[in-house]
């Protein structure tokens, strides 16, 4: 079959960053998570929540709110601005600075006219909505405390207002505030510290629920200005909340990493008392849960411990189905790791720098499954610091080490490498075209002669490189009309075709040669999540969201034989079972009928000489096929051959020397790096 | 009473001073009712109060010119002494501008802040821009740095920050450290394990490179006999 070398790295020091906030965007049917490092990921929750998009973010830019108005995207933060962010160009749009001190909270009312800010000087901004941007409208009553959240009643006439130690219900026409709802303190010590109401929702029957930092969830009449009830929840504090649509149920994320729900059901069936009554209690983090999101059928949380969580509610969705499974959103979608195939370089990629390290060498041998002893240890060539504040959005290496490129919403710097033995050179190349703007993807042709970059209005911008000049070659457009930005490029080995892959699920190749559009490839339903082009047979390899495998011939321009038959039998269930999506698809030079794909936890060889799985044999046959005799082998085994071996993949590649390269990230490094949790005490410890 | 008619008396004794001295002495030793009071004329006790009033306004003007010229010299002197104290002016000068190229200070004015900065960045176009420290030696022991920048969040960000981080993590907030966290996990697992060690990778790592230096002299000293 085939025996590697394997290239176990570990050393990526990656570190996700916390979860801030979250919105969700029920038309579209998009989930918008904002981070720590204020960068905003967008996610396709119809799409088996693919990270479609990633703004990235910026030293100082703290994101505290989010929220969606039709197809737009606001964020609001501690520095006191709020940013419109332009989706096809994936960077900060607009920015208006509030002139309140920091944003704690921002919500759209119902209509989707008026954005209201709760600011750190006791201020309730509102804010008209404009066909471009937003425009400040006038202020509410300034109170004496700052403003941590808001809730817009649906009609849009009141708005509530979570402080310290109280929630102030105000009248949006007179902005006055009507009624002052005191929220009692913790016990014992907590007693002496005022009490934040970090979350607040308002519901049409005029109920308002707050969640605070002493551990309760509180219902109170709004009209009236009464407490109805109290549930403690936990010992620390009830960060966020969120009310489904049909208003029948709220759930409450906790600093214990608890996500509990509350549904307002009657005692029995068919009398008509309903309450709030407290259901279920999900234990989905270990860190604090900062934003919550209850859709239509899940409820997805995310937190301190940098992992999305996405929990489906089975009175919602069929039991034992694929979408009854919960789903753990880890790693990004993007591959963070580059490599130079041919100079046996890898390149790191950091939102504040980039690194580049020379892999070790073992000249051992061994059975498989052995580690080798390393004569030369990996080392570190280049810690290149980002220039600016913007994080770094892409980065890319050349497959013969000499040119390394980053772009981040503001540049695109591009440096000449000179690496021989005991001596290392950077050179910066200045004055790069001006085409190149709105860079959100990087790639380098397989020669080293062009580098590719995907730009504003869905164009390819091809650049030709030189010792030490680089040239304008040419723009690539397709007239399919859409503006969605290209997250996929993959040049063929020739250096003939050029495949890109845009996230409104289209595929368009181009013929390098001429310059110009070669065919676009039948729009298929999912996100394709990685693609390459086959070295001698020129066929096309894309594997989308849904975990389906496509394979195109672009000579003849149409599916092939291996792809149809894979079709008409379709994948193994447990193939299509995977949460976490293929990032990148590779080949075997010294087997062209050899595919190499990975995810985060599996590292699988397709082999399309052999017959496909069906559905009932089992998938993951590795270890029996090992114990059994030859001639039985060759009886038993199918096409997909899994390794679980490596764990937390980050990059999986194939050298030019024939050896895997293989990066891990354990999440036991990620986990002792995290803030503190909390301390919870438990029997018998 | 008799103090007034004698004050009087005393009075009229001053004013017919200058003219009858003997009267006067007439006057004071008898001080009799016998005699009628002295006719003054109106013009002559005008001219009195008024002589009075400019007497007294002179000595007012004179003290006020005294005080006046007594402040002027003082702050004088202070001046001087202010002088003698600050650094020399192209150096303030040198630092000023620094720190404005650089810098993006923000309060609660934060939009006439820059008004400001850019007002004074405009009226220096061609001075040197330095970023980055800058250090100048004067006599004496002292020297002249430019403070290291921070990051561009300003005093009410850093503020909020901390009391998010204060009451998320401050005290009483009941926190505990990932390793412990782990550990327990280790004991409460279904596969009971040993409690988590965490090591710092970087520890002695001078000692470590200097120990694989030794390691491989002896692996090569054990190669040169054998070979």
């Amino acid at each position: 079959m085939g025996e590697f070398k394997v290239h176990r790295v570990r050393f990526f020091d990656y570190m996700p960053s916390a979860i801030r906030a979250m919105a969700f965007n029920g038309s579209t049917e998009r989930l918008a998570v904002g981070r720590a490092d204020g960068a905003v990921d967008v996610f396709n929750s119809a799409d088996n929540y693919f990270q479609e998009k990633v703004i990235p973010g910026r030293d100082g830019r703290a994101i505290e709110a989010l929220c969606w108005v039709g197809r737009r995207l606001f964020s609001g933060g501690l520095n006191g601005e709020i940013i419109e962010y332009d989706l096809e160009n994936l960077r900060p749009k607009h920015n208006v600075e509030a002139y309140g001190g920091p944003i704690w909270t921002i919500s759209i009312n119902s209509q989707g006219t008026l954005l209201a800010a709760g600011c750190e000087d006791g201020t309730v901004k509102m804010f008209e909505i404009l066909e471009e941007g937003i425009q400040f409208q006038r202020n509410l009553d300034r109170q004496k405390g700052r403003i941590i959240s808001l809730s817009w009643h649906p009609s849009g006439d009141q708005i509530a207002a979570g402080m310290m130690d109280m929630i102030r219900i105000f009248h949006t026409e007179s902005g006055h505030a009507t009624h002052r709802l005191l929220v009692e303190r913790g016990v014992g010590t907590a007693k002496s510290q005022e009490v934040v109401v970090w979350s607040i929702v308002f519901l049409s029957n005029h109920t308002i629920i707050s969640g605070d930092s002493a551990g309760k969830v509180q219902i109170w009449d709004a009209l009236m200005g009464t407490l109805v009830s109290t549930h403690l929840v936990t010992k620390w504090d009830v960060l966020a909340l969120s009310a489904s649509q049909d208003e029948s149920s709220v759930i409450a994320g906790t600093s214990e990493g608890t996500v509990v729900q509350f549904q307002f059901i009657s005692s029995s069936v068919g009398r008509q008392d309903e309450q709030w009554v407290r259901t279920r209690t999900f234990k989905n983090h270990s860190h604090d849960v900062r934003a919550v999101v209850h859709t239509d059928t899940a409820v997805v949380s995310g937190g301190m411990d940098t992992q999305l969580t996405v929990r489906p509610l089975l009175d919602k969705v069929e039991k034992n189905t694929q979408e009854s499974s919960q789903r753990r959103i880890i790693f990004p979608h993007k591959s963070l790791v580059g490599c130079a195939k041919k100079a046996g370089l890898v390149l790191f990629q950091f939102p504040d720098h980039l690194e580049v390290w020379r892999l070790g060498e073992s000249d051992g041998h061994g059975k498989p499954g052995d580690s080798l002893t390393v004569k030369r240890k990996p080392e570190k060539l280049i810690q290149l610091k980002r220039k600016g504040e913007d994080h770094i959005c892409c980065s890319a290496l050349s497959p013969c080490g000499g040119w390394l490129v980053y772009s981040t919403v503001s540049s695109v710097r591009l440096y000449k490498l000179q690496l021989s033995s005991n001596n290392v050179s950077i050179n910066r190349v200045s004055k790069l075209p001006k085409e190149l703007r709105f860079v959100h993807q990087l790639c380098f042709s397989s020669d080293s002669s062009k580098l590719f970059a995907s730009s504003s209005q869905s164009s390819v911008v091809v650049v030709g490189l030189d010792q030490l000049e680089w040239k304008y070659l040419h723009t690539l457009r397709h007239k399919s009309g859409s503006m969605q930005p290209v997250h996929l490029l993959a040049p063929s080995e020739d250096g003939a075709w050029l495949a890109t892959a845009n996230t409104d699920c289209q595929i368009h190749v181009f013929n390098l040669r001429k310059l110009k559009l070669h065919c676009s490839l039948p729009v298929y339903g999912s996100c394709p999540t990685a693609m390459a082009i086959h070295p001698t047979s020129s066929y096309l390899v894309s594997v989308h969201a849904d975990q389906q495998i496509l394979e195109f011939s672009l000579k003849q321009k149409e599916y092939t034989e291996w792809s149809r038959k894979l079709q008409k039998q379709g994948l193994h269930p447990l193939w299509l079972q995977r949460d976490t999506p293929i990032t990148h698809v590779s080949f075997n030079p010294r087997n062209p009928a050899h595919l190499l794909l990975h995810d985060s936890y599996m590292f699988c060889i397709i082999d399309q000489s052999l017959p496909l799985p069906a559905a009932e044999t089992r998938l993951l046959n590795q270890m029996t096929l090992r114990s059994l005799p030859p001639p039985e082998r060759s009886r038993e085994s199918h096409a997909f051959k899994i390794c679980k071996f490596f764990q937390h993949i980050m990059f999986l590649d194939l050298m030019e020397d024939h050896s895997l390269v293989v990066v891990e990230r354990p999440l036991l490094d990620i986990v002792s790096r995290l803030p503190p949790p909390v301390r919870q005490k438990k029997f018998a410890t | 009473m008799a103090k007034k008619q004698r004050g009087k008396s005393s009075r009229l004794a001053e004013k017919t001073d200058s003219k009858e001295p003997t009267e006067d002495l007439n006057l004071v030793l008898d001080s009799s009712d016998d005699e009628a009071p002295e006719e003054v004329t109106f013009e002559d006790s005008k001219a009195r109060a008024l002589r009075n009033m400019k007497h007294a306004r002179d000595t007012a003007k004179r003290d006020r010119e005294l005080l006046k010229e007594k402040r002027r010299k003082r702050q004088e002197l202070f001046q001087e002494q202010k002088k003698r104290k600050l650094l020399p002016v192209d150096v303030l000068e040198e630092i000023d501008s620094a720190s404005s190229a650089v810098q993006k200070e923000s309060n609660d004015e934060a939009g006439e802040e820059e008004h400001e900065e850019d007002q004074r960045e405009e009226a220096r176009p061609k001075e040197r821009r330095n970023s980055g420290k800058l250090v100048r030696n004067l006599k004496g022991n002292y020297k002249v740095t430019t403070v290291k920048e921070r990051a561009a969040a300003s005093f009410q960000q850093r503020a909020a920050e901390q009391f998010l981080q204060s009451r998320m993590y401050g005290p009483g907030s009941c926190r505990t450290t990932n390793n412990e966290l782990l550990s327990l996990q280790n004991k409460k697992g279904l596969i009971k394990g040993a409690a988590v060690q965490f090591v710092k990778k970087d520890w002695a790592c001078k000692e470590k490179a200097k120990a694989e230096k030794i390691k491989k002299r002896w692996l090569h000293k054990q190669q040169i006999p054998s070979s």
